[in-house]
């Protein structure tokens, strides 16, 4: 029997298991991309390399958020040798259960990965990769553990950076950052677990700006996690970048002034450069030192002590406290009025306390004068007219055309809507329309009497301090405003283009004048209200108001700008349940622009008065 | 002086020349994967490549002492040195186990291991037994015998355990399927014991080797499909694995008798059309049952399958190896990452473990990318078809036999050895011939080619 024909039979397998082979190395290395992102899996990794956040220049060029570097203690398991619990405990001042409780926290912190083939949960955690055991350890904390770590091999230190506020003042309108959250890292690229976001105010707003840009470097890993090289000789690569730096409008001197004067006290000071709008100083009473709230062991020691602290010092008044505006509303009023034409600058009305109540003046027979003495019955008769202007049949429809057109006017002064500041957090106050009255009294069911109460800035009106300041920039210019804001410049560009604009009430010129010589009666001609808030060199123009609180002590509230002639500062101060706008609002306004414009205080008594006067303030000790 | 000449004039030139290309390749990719900055030298002999390097001195001057030898010497002494690698097989086992085997003869990496020196003996015993008997003689006891021979050092491999190893052997059956000598004896004794059945053949028992490997092949291909819904072409509804499976296999029997309607002698005519159907009936049969087998099977039976597979992947447990294996291959792409630049298979990242031994492909595929790998596998068929041509030439059937083995060692070895790092076959450790480090093997395969092209040179001066 003849068996050469086999040969073919062995030929022919061994030709088609090369065939075979060809087909298929053909299709994992050039058609199908999965193993070729499998090995970038394996064996590249991105590091990441955060700079430090972008620092904080106030107007005068001084840093006030500036970065200090802290240091974390990182571990690798793998590279643990007989670690001596005992001792490392007792390194780090920790008990033995807390050492062996935070290794679980590590490996429980980093999640689980669900395997959709094969159905099984597989813990993220890797033995070989570094992991954070102890954060933000100050350079006092490391230098005590760090000579001390060739005893334990596995760990080491790692320097990062944290932020640091060298006049702890302004803690509010700064705000804080904390650890991203799961959602945050999800949604934007750019964090990883661990890092920080600006949480509250300019530090959230403008998140974007200071948060700078992350060195990448790809690097080839071995098994081991060792970086082997550069991936692609670095073509990849990218260097971190810090941002540049942010310049505030804000006077730091006056800032920290500020907080001293309203120390245990409740309330705000609000204080605006009108012919900028930037804002100078934007003090919130009670406050907080805003060291306390840098990094994750300081804000879980103190944040749950600011919270629930009854005075609320992480409340943030100037934006959010929303406040009836009391008296200082009627210059919005009489504004409204001339222009309005149904009155004019001469246009007198008696002092008629059968309409509500007033205290004792002569009648005012012009504008200037209804300011000066702040006339409740005057300003009565001049809503009134603003309101009922008798233009539409019956006294309903027409209050709904008054009020509407009235309400117009106000949005012009950005009232009763947020004024767009880059800070996060502004509440809008409340300046009602017809609509809101239809809800509350049904359609045509609401006339003047029914709502009066808003001519003297009472009843459902509400402002926050920072629009309170506002209206004293506007006044200050005479018609129109930027939209207040605290960023002069990022870097070399200027601010952001909606603080470029000029906005115009639709209240002309000429009627201002007749207001700011009111307003200047008010300070310093006898009869005035605020003839505390005099200054013998400074020219103040100022508006008190006493707003009444229903729940306790009357708030005090002062509205000013200063010089006369040539505004510099515009100023609004709240300070709550504090009695007569003129007894505290108005000296420490005073006391404010005479700090800013001369850099020293003349009457060191009054300066006195304030800072030891304690307020309607809870203490928190017992 | 005469004989020198001899050797020069007839020598297989082309086989050795694939051979040293071979050689070189091998060499060049074990100096990138096992690359060191601090001993830059290929002369360093305190790493990898050095070493190698002088397995392959040492190879090369074994190599010239096969040449100046008379090879009538392993025809003589095939019995002898059958018996001392047996007897080496039996010293291994008491040595200490390395890596979970005994499969060392020395100290460290001055060890040998005579698991790969005793495919060259049987090889040897083989060729020699198989010589002996003339084509009359094939009966139970010859095969039986020739069984025995491959039986015996199998047997004290997989005591090692060397499982690797004890699959390259039964590459010896293919050999034996070439000359004849089938399991058929056996199966016909019990065939013809029914009565009035009277073969003097059976086509399954004489083609037993194809037909295993069909039946394996058939068996993957659905196991591999049986939880897939194929979309055909011409069919408006999906189907499923095995029953896409059997369609195919019929679309293919159907063209074959069709084709041998067309083109064979009217006498095959019927009996290649039988053989076709009954095929047909037999592995569309087989695929049915392995499917439903599979699918009654318990889970975590097959969960196994499923792993040795590929189907189910488990990358950083049972399957890392592979897994970084194929993640190294794949990611080489058309034309490879470049020279000295695998980044996951080097032995310094690790990612790939054995990546100078057993994984040595992986470099290479990852280093210069399909193109290369065509090359590659150019060169391997090349050497195969070579060594098939050279086997067929001979005038003696030792030669013939002898030849044989080599090549279907070698195929045996490169087939699995990639199939390894492309998912097509399991991970067992056998070295990839001239490229894998390690001693052992390159003196074996080098001593296995020489010998070969020895008795190729003489093949014309005796029929033996």
């Amino acid at each position: 029997m003849n068996f050469d024909i086999r040969r073919y039979v062995i030929l022919a397998f061994i030709i088609l298991v090369g065939f075979l082979y060809t087909f298929r190395l053909f299709y994992m290395q050039v058609v199908d991309d999965t193993w070729t992102l499998r090995a970038h899996e394996v064996a590249e990794k991105r590091i990441e390399i955060t700079p430090p956040r972008g620092v904080v220049f106030d107007r005068n060029g001084m840093k006030i958020v500036s970065n200090r570097t802290y240091f974390n203690l990182m571990m690798v398991e793998d590279e643990i040798k007989n670690l001596d619990t005992v001792a490392f405990a007792k390194l780090i001042g920790w008990t033995v259960e807390d050492v062996r409780k935070r290794f679980k926290e590590i490996i429980k912190g980093e999640g689980t990965y669900y395997n959709k083939i094969t159905g099984k949960r597989t813990s993220n955690y890797q033995k070989i990769r570094k992991y954070p055991f102890l954060k933000e350890l100050t350079l006092e904390e490391i230098s005590r553990i760090a000579p001390h770590l060739e005893n334990f091999p596995g760990f080491y230190e790692k320097v990062t950076s944290m932020r640091n506020y060298p006049f702890k003042s302004g803690a509010n309108i700064m705000g804080y950052l904390s650890e991203v959250n799961r959602e945050e890292v999800e949604s934007d690229h750019f964090y990883k677990p661990g890092d920080n976001i600006g949480r509250s105010g300019i530090e959230k707003f403008y998140e974007r700006e200071l948060r700078g840009r992350k060195g990448i470097k790809y690097i080839v890993t071995s098994a081991l996690n060792n970086a082997i090289e550069s991936f692609a000789d670095g073509k990849y690569d990218t260097t971190a970048r810090q941002a540049d730096p942010l310049k505030l409008g804000m006077d730091m001197i006056i800032q920290s002034y500020g907080e001293k004067l309203m120390q245990n006290k409740k309330g705000c000071i609000v204080a605006i450069e009108p012919s900028t709008g930037e804002i100078l100083a934007m003090v919130s009473a009670p406050s907080y030192d805003p060291n306390l709230l840098v990094g994750k062991r300081n804000i879980s020691a103190n944040y749950p002590k600011l919270a629930l602290d009854k005075n609320m010092p992480l409340f943030p008044r100037p934006l959010q406290a929303e406040y009836p505006p009391g008296s200082i509303f009627k210059l919005v009023q009489s504004l409204i009025g001339m222009q309005e034409g149904v009155i004019t600058a001469r246009s007198g009305f008696p002092c008629d306390k059968s309409l509500v109540g007033c205290h004792d003046h002569p009648s005012a027979r012009n504008v200037a004068e209804a300011v000066q003495y702040s006339c409740n019955p005057y300003y009565y008769a001049v809503v009134r007219r603003i309101i009922q202007q008798g233009k539409k049949k019956g006294i309903f429809a027409d209050a709904e055309y008054g009020l509407n057109k009235w309400h117009k006017y106000m949005r012009s002064f950005g009232l009763g809507k947020t004024l767009d500041a880059d800070v996060s957090g502004q509440r809008p106050g409340l300046i009602p329309d017809s609509k809101y009255y239809d809800k509350w009294y049904g359609h045509h069911q609401w006339a003047f009497s029914t709502i009066r109460s808003i001519s003297i800035g009472q009843g459902e009106v509400k402002l926050t301090p920072l629009h309170m300041a506002n209206i004293a920039a506007i006044i200050a210019n005479k018609g129109w405003f930027y939209v207040p804001h605290f960023v002069k410049s990022i870097g070399r560009k200027g601010p952001l283009a909606i603080y470029r604009t000029k906005k115009r009430t639709m209240v002309n010129e000429q009627y201002y004048g007749p207001v700011i010589e009111g307003m200047r009666k008010v300070v310093n001609e006898a009869g005035g209200t605020a003839s505390m808030a005099r200054l013998d060199d400074i020219e103040i123009c100022g508006k008190t108001g006493t707003v009444q609180n229903p729940h306790g002590e009357d708030h005090s509230v002062f509205i000013a700008f200063a010089p006369m002639n040539n505004p510099k500062i515009a100023i609004a101060v709240f300070v709550e349940n504090a009695g007569f706008g003129g007894t505290w609002a108005g000296p420490i306004a005073s006391l404010m622009i005479e700090k800013y414009l001369k850099r020293k205080v003349s009457d060191k008594d009054k300066e006195k008065r304030i800072i030891d006067a304690k307020l309607a303030y809870i203490s928190n000790q017992r | 002086m005469r004989k020198e000449e001899s050797l020069i004039s007839h020598l297989d030139w082309p086989l050795f020349i694939s051979f040293i290309l071979m050689l070189i390749a091998g060499m060049t990719t074990l100096y990138s994967v096992a690359y060191n900055d601090l001993h830059p030298s290929i002369f360093d002999v305190s790493m990898m490549y050095g070493k190698q390097l002088i397995w392959i001195v040492v190879s090369l001057f074994l190599g010239l002492l096969v040449f100046l030898i008379d090879s009538d010497i392993y025809r003589r002494f095939a019995f002898p040195i059958y018996g001392f690698t047996l007897f080496l097989l039996v010293v291994v086992l008491f040595m200490p186990a390395v890596h979970g085997a005994r499969a060392w003869i020395g100290i460290g990496s001055m060890g040998i291991q005579p698991a790969e020196f005793a495919k060259i003996s049987t090889a040897l015993l083989l060729a020699k037994y198989i010589s002996s008997i003339s084509v009359k003689q094939q009966n139970i006891s010859s095969v039986l015998t020739a069984s025995a021979i491959l039986l015996v050092p199998m047997a004290l491999i997989l005591l090692q355990p060397d499982a690797g190893t004890f699959v390259v052997f039964t590459s010896f059956l293919f050999v034996m399927y070439r000359e004849g000598l089938t399991f058929d004896p056996i199966i016909l004794s019990f065939v013809n014991r029914i009565p009035g059945v009277r073969f003097k053949e059976t086509w399954v028992g004489s083609h037993f080797i194809p037909i295993l490997f069909v039946m394996i092949f058939i068996s993957v291909i659905t196991l591999l499909l049986n939880s897939v819904q194929l979309d055909f072409f011409f069919l408006p509804f999906p189907v499923s694995g095995s029953i896409g499976v059997i369609s195919t296999i019929l679309i293919f029997s159907v063209l074959s008798i069709l084709f041998l309607q067309r083109f064979s002698a009217k006498r095959e005519r019927s009996r290649g059309t039988v053989i076709i159907i009954l095929g047909f009936v037999f592995t569309s049969g087989l695929s049915f049952i392995v499917d439903h087998g599979f699918n009654s099977l318990a889970p975590h039976q097959k969960d196994r399958i499923e792993l040795f597979l590929g189907l189910r992947e488990d990358p950083n447990g049972k399957d890392y190896n592979r897994n970084r294996a194929m993640a190294a291959v794949g990611s080489g792409g058309l034309l490879g990452k470049g020279y000295n630049k695998a980044s996951v298979s080097s032995v310094e990242s690790n990612h790939v473990p054995e990546s100078e031994t057993d994984f040595i492909f992986c470099p290479f595929a990852e280093e210069w990318g399909f193109v290369g790998i065509t090359f590659l596998f150019g060169l391997y068929l090349f050497m195969l078809i070579r060594i098939i041509l050279i086997a067929e030439r001979q005038r003696s059937i030792f030669n013939r036999v002898y030849a044989y083995c080599v090549g279907m060692i070698l195929f045996y070895h490169f087939a699995i050895n990639i199939g390894m790092n492309i998912g097509f076959a399991p991970v067992i450790g056998i070295p990839l011939p001239f490229f894998s480090y390690g001693g052992s093997s390159m003196m074996s395969f080098c001593m296995m080619m020489f010998i070969l092209l020895k008795l190729d040179s003489q093949r014309k001066d005796v029929l033996r």
